[in-house]
């Protein structure tokens, strides 16, 4: 029963890490329709940036906040000289510039910063002792990353709820004409989805660099996980993501650790799980159908 | 007959395949000593690619059905080539057959949960085909047949005594014409295919689902037949890979194969066989591209651009969906209209008018 309690803590600190990514993919998604492919790779390339003013003058939070500016801007850039030439036009071209994006970030971030894994430090918040929590102990790390997860689910919640530029943005994301018809500047609104998304990704990024390692390729093991926590929890939704992602982390830890010769076998475990439930709800779980006027 | 012949575009196929035909052997001619065994190799891959290709072109393009795991099928259907070449000793052309078939049935049987899903959530699902399969195939319970971690050596292959005595042909010629058969007949199949009453399905299903329904398709069965033809190309392109490479591992196929598939495909052009022969040649030669573009960019070495072959590759996919937003063969559509001129042109400009708006409203949806 410990190993059990030990596990499923486990599985919830590696779930964390999925969702606060799903976070990031859903807020994109949900605010302009695209799924982003290079989201892993923007958060990773914001975190060198923030590594990088670190660096240089070993403010931890003034590289935090510089970084976050830095990333609402790229995002922002991103959307208006790439994204938005291919917005009209057949709809997997944007899915492509994602796709390409993806491999510029990967190869700039390699010939900048070199391949080898960075020390990142960690907020002194998240230092210390493991917490314990029953016969579980869970690093503090893991902790802050999951509150964080929490946290940023909440901000976007009430952002798109209850904030009149949060309506302004899921109006965008569901009918451009529209949108514009009533008076929204829809092309703002896209770019400022775009740059909320890279900055929930930086802040992703920066909280998972001392458990996975800054390097190029630290999202490598989580974006597609990410992908499919952010799918099983439906792409339109944030309590989704969480949900999405911790299922998918327990899973998977559970098959690692029950079934005989788990470890080689755990992640199609965790895909089947997801197809499976995909299969009963294929707009995921807490996804909305989305019904078509014909 | 004659007059059929002239027809320029038939014309044009017909020297396209003769200039295949003779392409093994053009590098004797004087002043084509650049055609070398590499540049052979390289048209076997584009063969094998094309057929790949058009099997996701039959999917994606054709059918709005989206797949980012199309390299999952290349995989199995190398595999099953792999182990009956291997295990049955069958001959090549029988081992490719069954391959392309068992892997076409696999995938007709995927299409299944398929049908339920959508959009990006067909991608991740499709995409979770290509992430589980490398555990799959080193799993302890079948790691008799896939060889493991290992993976599978197959043995080269061999000239036909024949050939190799009239003909002078080596086994990298051979293999070429194999692999360039397979592609010209695959590739007269799915034109023809998109001409019958599949592909008109086909089209109709991607255009409007519930439109193709009331028209009395059977949209489940359709949906699983695109799945199971597009498979069934994947699994002889796959096949004919591990008869070339002669080795098969795990990882020979990856994610970012899988997705670069879809990549090339969006960028020949969606729905065109024309389409997919640029993508095939776009992916066949990408390193011989993007090695040309890195070595012209002004004061590239200064800066230090060889190692970012990778972000000029990216640049140049970016570049290209911008600038061609349907692909090459939309690209050469536009500028055939263009030709035309005179009285078309105003009819031309209001067509493209209706499709710019359609594209609008579907990207709205």
């Amino acid at each position: 029963m410990d190993q059990f309690i030990q596990q499923f803590a486990t599985g919830l600190s590696t779930g964390s890490l999925y969702a606060i990514i799903a976070l990031a993919l859903v807020l994109i998604y949900r605010s302009t329709g695209i799924v982003n492919f290079a989201q892993g790779e923007m958060a990773m390339f914001m975190t060198f940036v923030a590594w990088s003013i670190w660096n240089s003058n070993s403010n931890f939070w003034l590289a935090f906040f510089i970084a976050l500016v830095i990333a609402g801007a790229f995002g922002a850039l991103t959307e208006m000289t790439i994204i938005r030439p291919v917005e009209i036009g057949p709809v997997l071209n944007p899915v492509i510039v994602t796709v390409g994006l993806f491999t510029v970030l990967q190869s700039a971030a390699l010939r900048v910063w070199q391949g080898e894994p960075k020390f990142f430090p960690t907020p002194s918040v998240f230092k210390g002792a493991p917490l314990k929590l029953g016969p579980a102990a869970i690093s503090r790390t893991n902790v802050g990353v999951f509150c964080m997860a929490i946290v940023i689910m909440l901000l976007i919640y009430f952002f798109f709820n209850y904030t009149k530029l949060g309506l302004a943005m899921r109006a965008t994301a569901q009918n451009r004409t529209a949108g514009r018809l009533v008076g929204i500047r829809t092309g703002r609104m896209l770019a400022t989805g775009w740059a909320l998304s890279t900055m929930v990704g930086a802040v992703a990024g920066i909280l998972l660099a001392p458990v996975l390692f800054l390097s190029p390729s630290m999202m490598d093991g989580v974006l597609l996980f990410a992908f499919a926590a952010a799918v099983l929890g439906g792409l339109d939704s944030s309590a989704g993501a969480i949900v999405g992602g911790l299922t998918i982390g327990v899973v998977q830890n559970m098959a690692g650790t029950y079934i005989p010769n788990g470890s080689s076998i755990d992640i199609t475990v965790a895909f089947v799980v997801i197809i499976a439930v995909l299969l009963v709800r294929p707009h995921g779980i807490f996804g909305r159908k989305v019904v078509q006027r014909v | 007959m004659v007059r059929t012949i002239l027809r320029p575009k038939l014309l044009f196929v017909v020297l396209a395949l003769a200039l295949l035909v003779v392409f093994p052997y053009l590098y004797r001619v004087p002043g084509m000593p650049f055609l070398s065994s590499f540049r052979n190799f390289q048209a076997t891959r584009f063969a094998i690619w094309l057929i790949v290709l058009m099997g996701l072109n039959l999917l994606t393009g054709y059918s709005g059905q989206i797949s980012l795991g199309h390299a999952a099928f290349v995989a199995v259907g190398a595999y099953f080539a792999a182990i009956l070449m291997k295990e049955s000793g069958a001959p090549v052309f029988l081992a490719v057959l069954g391959a392309a078939l068992l892997t076409g049935l696999l995938g007709f049987l995927i299409g299944v949960p398929a049908l339920r899903l959508s959009g990006p959530y067909l991608a991740i699902a499709t995409l979770a085909l290509i992430i589980v399969l490398p555990q799959i195939l080193k799993h302890p319970s079948i790691d008799q047949w896939t060889g493991g971690v290992n993976g599978i050596r197959v043995s080269f292959p061999q000239v036909p005594a024949s050939l190799a005595n009239n003909l002078k042909m080596n086994s990298d010629q051979w293999l070429y014409y194999n692999c360039m058969a397979a592609a010209v007949i695959m590739t007269a199949m799915a034109w023809s295919l998109t001409r019958s009453r599949f592909g008109r399905a086909f089209v109709a299903l991607r255009d409007s689902e519930i439109g193709a329904e009331q028209m009395g398709i059977n949209v489940s069965l359709y949906k699983m037949t695109a799945f199971g033809i597009s498979s069934l190309y994947a699994g002889a392109g796959g096949a004919l890979y591990v008869y070339q490479a002669a080795y098969l591992g795990p990882t020979s196929f990856d994610i970012i194969f899988s997705l670069t598939l879809l990549v090339m495909i969006v960028i020949g052009g969606l729905a065109s066989i024309t389409g997919t022969i640029f993508a095939a040649l776009i992916l066949t030669f990408r390193v011989d591209i993007t090695n040309f573009v890195v070595n012209h960019i002004p004061y590239g070495s200064r800066v230090g651009i060889d190692p970012l072959r990778g972000a000029v590759f990216g640049v140049l996919l970016i570049i290209s969906v911008i600038f061609t937003p349907r692909g090459i063969s939309g690209n050469i559509e536009k500028l055939k209209h263009a030709n035309i001129g005179g009285k078309f042109a105003g009819l031309h400009k209001r067509s493209d008018r209706l499709s710019q708006q359609k594209d609008a409203e579907a990207s709205s949806d």
